[in-house]
């Protein structure tokens, strides 16, 4: 049984947790309480229902279509296509469709490229093993418009950054990947280029958290890379990893997308 | 059929404790509410609007992704809203925003009519994505300095001209009632999901005497609004 004086305190954290003014050490603590306490969830919602009419002054902005298309891939849900169309935004359905095919090209030409730089490799290797796993993600810019595509190739241990169209930086500077893994410092990739396709072999340590929880970033850094291993300039583009469209060389698909039972992990 | 019990003083928010699960469409809306879409804003103020959202979820809470997408429709643009406005930064709220849908669409089934409305619960998410990708960002970069010129909002009122709920009108007065730096250390700790040393640092006081603003705020409101 609490005290009054207890009861006093733990519900002022929760108004501090719902405010949102609590460290993330103190957010975890009281989102471990929610979970194993009904009475602190029930504290928590209350205090949610008295501060949240707050959020009605915050301005209301339609996110671009290609948002609603990330999540209906990233949940695999059905393609509008064939089923039906959100109602009442037909501009809405005509960019998402639009974005949709646009991700579609631009996966399709990394794969194209992926072929290309392959070819030698090819002959090398006596035969490629079916269980090749490739991984890929459309690196998009801030203005929305697809950057980079990048193909992670598992088994060779290297990552193809192919330029789409993405932006020129100043002389003197030059875009640098990372790779962020959910509630983790980015972990540098290494320069990419902004014409040609760049070839970066991935260590161990990277390829460990290559997934679908974790995402591509582009910076902007002085020439040769960040200097302190950490982003210094501006992200300016960003991608999330999902499985290739198709296996290159094995010729089948390969699924490496998040299944949901692992996304279930997620609080 | 447990989702459908309402605690009695929820009801107010769903009209009457009116459930529709049939397959209506939300109506178009009073001439108000069109001229408040025309203006940008996303009406989600009436009832019925709030019932339909609700419908929404817990049929989504099903595995119906028909009215998954419903509800994308019509709460995306307030909850991305919030995104951008906590964040500040388009794209990486575009992936706050992602990842506040695909929560939804796996954790609606823990959703509980009785513990409030739909629309809290789907704000509160946001808030809450939100706020972890700001502590996340801090955490990784601690060296940047905090920006002292990120402005709170100085005109209280719902965004885009639009109508008021009652629950916001009886928040706002509520919080007329605080001191006026209290107030404002609400209001921004609620807009930009600073922690109370960030807010410390911003508003040039020690951090003690933030806690107790922010903390005497709190109690003031509850008292205040429970009343």
């Amino acid at each position: 049984m609490n005290t009054p004086l207890d009861e006093h305190d733990s519900n002022l954290r929760y108004a501090e947790y719902v405010l949102g003014v609590l460290d993330a050490d103190a957010r975890a603590a009281v989102e471990r309480e929610i979970q194993s306490s009904a009475s602190a969830a029930k504290a928590v919602a209350i205090w949610a229902e008295r501060l949240s009419p707050l959020s009605e002054e915050m301005a209301v902005q339609e996110p671009a279509a290609y948002v609603w298309a990330r999540i209906r891939d990233m949940l695999k849900l059905e393609s509008p296509a064939s089923g039906r169309v959100p109602s009442g935004r037909p501009r809405l359905w005509e960019n998402l469709r639009f974005w949709h095919w646009w991700g579609l090209g631009a996966s399709a030409l990394a794969a194209v490229c992926l072929v290309l730089l392959l070819i030698p490799a090819r002959h090398a290797a006596v035969r490629p093993r079916p269980t090749t796993a490739y991984m890929a993600s459309t690196i998009v810019q801030n203005d929305g418009h697809v950057g980079w595509t990048a193909t992670m190739d598992l088994q060779r241990a290297r990552i193809i950054v192919v330029p789409v169209a993405p932006q020129t930086l100043a002389n003197g500077r030059s875009p640098e990947l990372w790779l962020i893994p959910a509630g983790h410092k980015p972990i540098a990739v290494g320069v990419i280029d902004g014409n040609t396709p760049t070839t970066i072999a991935l260590s161990n340590t990277l390829i460990a958290q290559l997934g679908p929880t974790a995402a591509l970033a582009v910076s902007v850094e002085p020439l040769g890379g960040s200097p302190t291993g950490q982003p210094t300039g501006p992200v300016i583009a960003k991608g999330t990893i999902g499985a290739a469209p198709e296996s290159v060389e094995a010729g089948k698909s390969v699924s490496l997308r998040q299944t949901s039972s692992a996304a279930r992990t997620e609080v | 059929m447990r989702l459908l019990v309402l605690h009695p003083a929820r009801r107010h928010a769903f009209g009457h404790g009116r459930l529709l699960l049939s397959n209506k469409v939300p109506k178009k809306g009073s001439v108000r509410e069109r001229q408040a879409r025309r203006r940008g804003a996303t009406v989600i103020k009436s009832a019925d609007e709030r019932e339909h959202i609700m419908r929404w979820l817990i049929l989504a809470a099903q595995g119906d992704q028909q009215a998954f997408a419903e509800l994308y429709r019509a709460t995306s643009p307030m909850l991305f809203g919030i995104c951008v406005r906590m964040i500040r930064d388009r794209s990486e709220a575009e992936d706050v925003l992602q990842e506040t849908y695909t929560t939804i669409w796996r954790r609606a089934s823990s959703f509980d009519p009785a513990q409030g409305s739909a629309l809290t619960w789907l704000t509160t998410l946001a808030r809450n994505k939100a706020i972890d990708r700001l502590r996340q960002h801090r955490d990784s970069q601690l060296n940047d300095a905090i920006d002292l010129e990120q402005v709170i909002d100085e005109q209280p009122g719902p965004a885009n001209g639009a109508q008021s709920t009652e629950e916001y009108r009886r928040l706002q007065a509520c919080l007329e009632l605080l001191e006026p730096k209290q107030r404002r250390s609400v209001r921004e700790a609620f807009f930009t999901g600073a922690t109370y040393n960030e807010l410390a640092l911003r508003c040039n006081v020690p951090l003690g005497t933030m806690k107790s603003w922010i903390r005497r705020s709190l109690l003031q409101l509850r008292t205040c609004l429970d009343s």
